[in-house]
């Protein structure tokens, strides 16, 4: 078996002692970053990224230690659900509607217990399907040839277009405005200066972590600062703090559904883990909610959600680390990540530097069992951070944000465009522009122009040849479709909402 | 009302993005050059910038009063952190930063000051000591 040995050799690159520190410690750090309300799995990611940088960890390294924390986010984010009813991160928001009743009713360490079972079989199941898939989906990414990938990116963007906003066309209007600040620099086929303005400060072009840091942490500050009371919510007694055995099974089967549902939504570019979650609850009412237990506590419809949710997880990093194409918004700050670490995912990723890919999967298998073993016995230590207040945390993502873009370059001018891109991207979300597709946009513009460049000077110059491969033509067809679907959602909702006034839309970062 | 203005300055960056794009040129290189990918870009962002003009979203609700003065506020202490990180120090800079947010969140002054000295402190000592991230522990004045 190719797959097995792979995996075994990445197990030896997991284990080494440093790779499996970072690996327990993301896990440690990315529960809390998920279980905080205000700090999200892309904001803590976000944050973390530029110090990871700064430290000049092994690349390897720095892969597993994000990825741990990422999963472990996809852990965490449920306990402020439960304990609160304040999903700790957008995407655990449907743990809120079965896991808190449960809590209220005092089966608050039932409720922890079910869920990080739970999570455990989704991030499992992800895990898995990424060991099985991923490498298939590699192999295959090998036949694309430029004027495929540039076809692949236009679909990622109709994609992500299509399925996170409300309003698709302002989604991709959020895509351009990416993509046209990644044009801003040197070009990097001809060294003609562009957009700069006259200011070598802008050479270099907009750096794509700083440019993330900005619009998630700043803006989130902003956004928080909106309102000045806010919904602190008081903490559900714990009870038995160690569950036991039997209280866990409940919600197992619920799991497994749920984990299927979430890992196809996850590896959907665009669709996201908030989509796999919200899909695996609805899909698990239908098929279980026989004696109209759902909503007050069945131990189901927190399972499933939650399996959802960390499948979904898992399920977009497959896209991510083989097509170079993120499916979610942390795997978009992850790919940011990468390239500036001078990795460039895609196909050839598991050619050139498979112990780098191996070791991660590995590292994800025993980030799994480490973040189970913290959630059941250590759950009351993260319970009890919940109670953190505000004006301690915020100053504090507030102060890391600036050390770690301040680390990279040691300049001033840096800090100001952080600043100001977190204005610019607080705008965007007021006036309900998602900010994933910009930070797509900031990302793959560059690989982008580079493959339409290098699929033109094939041909030289004729524009034909886009259409000429059967994988980009499909492509196309798939992005056509789409964007009509996308579409008539769009114009369908619309109708219906201003025939019954009233209804708002609910606006998402 | 939002929606109209925002489109209206997308549309006009777009429109001299578009237009800019014309001036780049290179005598070498590839058949595209630097100018088409951005004027490919520039036309859509127009459509779409259009699209928003005449089609505008209900407007959100905006913050007025207290709050945004909170945020007022609180960019400028940011950028007045920006600015004096490297002329106050690391310490002392955070220090101050750390204790204006605090207040701008709602906690008193001494909890905020408290919060400020212990923060600034222990991220210094994590950062520059632990994990070996050079950063200005002097006022700069002092050299």
């Amino acid at each position: 078996m190719d797959i097995l040995s792979s995996l075994a050799h990445g197990f030896s690159v997991a284990v080494t002692p440093t790779n499996l520190a970072f690996a327990v410690f993301g896990c440690f750090l990315g529960t809390i970053i998920g279980a905080l309300p205000g700090i999200g799995p892309v904001n803590g990611v976000a944050i973390l990224i530029p110090l990871a940088f700064a430290l000049q960890l092994d690349p390897t390294t720095v892969l597993i230690l994000m990825s741990c924390i990422y999963y472990g986010c996809t852990y965490g984010g449920r306990i402020a659900s439960i304990m609160l009813n304040i999903p700790g991160d957008a995407s655990s928001v449907m743990a809120t509607l079965d896991g808190h009743p449960m809590a209220k009713a005092g089966k608050a360490s039932e409720a922890l217990a079910i869920s990080a079972v739970a999570s455990f079989i989704g991030s499992t199941v992800a895990t898995i399907g990424l060991t099985l898939f991923a490498p298939l989906l590699a192999k295959a990414a090998i036949y694309f040839g430029p004027s495929d990938y540039f076809a692949l990116y236009i679909l990622a963007f109709v994609m992500i277009g299509g399925i996170t906003g409300a309003n698709p066309s302002k989604t991709l209007l959020a895509a351009f405005l990416g993509l046209i600040i990644g044009t801003v620099g040197l070009d990097p086929g001809t060294g003609v200066a562009r957009y700069t303005l006259g200011s070598f400060n802008l050479y270099d072009g907009f750096d794509p972590i700083i440019a993330i840091v900005g619009l998630f942490a700043i803006s989130e500050v902003l956004v928080y600062l909106e309102t000045s009371n806010h919904a602190t919510g008081t903490l559900v007694p714990m009870g038995r703090a160690v569950p036991r055995l039997r209280d866990m099974l409940p919600g197992t089967g619920a799991a497994f559904r749920g984990s299927l549902i979430g890992f196809i939504s996850g590896i959907l570019p665009g669709a996201g883990a908030s989509q796999g979650a919200f899909m695996a609850y609805v899909i698990e009412r239908r098929v279980s909610n026989k004696d109209n237990t759902f909503g007050k506590g069945d131990p189901r419809g927190l399972a499933a959600p939650e399996a959802g949710d960390n499948a979904a997880a898992g399920g977009a990093l497959i896209p991510m680390l083989t097509l170079g194409i993120p499916g979610s918004g942390t795997t978009a700050v992850m790919l940011a990540l990468l390239i500036s670490l001078n990795v460039q995912p895609g196909p050839m990723l598991f050619e050139r530097q498979p112990e780098m890919v191996w070791g991660l999967i590995a590292s994800l298998y025993i980030a799994n069992v480490v973040l189970l073993v913290m959630n059941i016995p250590l759950v009351g230590l993260f319970t009890r951070m919940l109670s953190m207040p505000q004006w301690i945390l915020m100053p504090f993502i507030i102060m890391v944000s600036f050390l770690g873009v301040y680390s990279i370059s040691h300049s001033t001018f840096d800090l100001l465009v952080m600043i100001g891109v977190g204005i610019f991207g607080y705008l965007l979300r007021k006036i309900d522009i998602s900010l994933v597709p910009v930070v797509l946009g900031l990302l793959l513009g560059a690989e982008m122009e580079n493959s339409l460049r290098r699929t033109l000077s094939i041909s030289g110059g004729d524009f034909a040849i886009l259409f000429q491969s059967s994988i980009a033509v499909g492509l196309y067809l798939v992005t056509f479709f789409v964007l009509v679907a996308a579409f008539t959602v769009a114009f369908r909702d619309r109708g219906r909402a201003a025939i019954d006034q009233g209804s708002s839309p609910i606006s998402k970062p | 009302m939002s929606d109209r203005v925002a489109g209206l300055i997308f549309l006009v960056l777009s429109i001299w993005y578009g237009v800019t794009a014309g001036n780049y040129e290179a005598s070498f290189g590839d058949p595209l050059g630097p100018a088409a990918f951005p004027q490919m870009l520039a036309a859509p962002a127009g459509l779409f910038s259009l699209y928003m003009i005449l089609r505008p979203d209900p407007d959100p609700e905006w913050v007025a009063g207290a709050p945004a003065v909170r945020q007022l506020a609180t960019l400028a202490v940011l950028v007045a952190y920006a600015f004096l990180l490297e002329d106050l120090g690391f310490v002392l800079a955070t220090a101050l930063g750390v204790a204006l947010l605090g207040r701008l969140l709602g906690s008193g002054w001494g909890k905020s000051a408290v919060s400020g000295v212990v923060m600034s402190v222990g991220l210094f000592v994590v950062f520059d000591n632990l994990l070996g991230l050079p950063l200005p522990l002097y006022p700069g004045i002092m050299g």
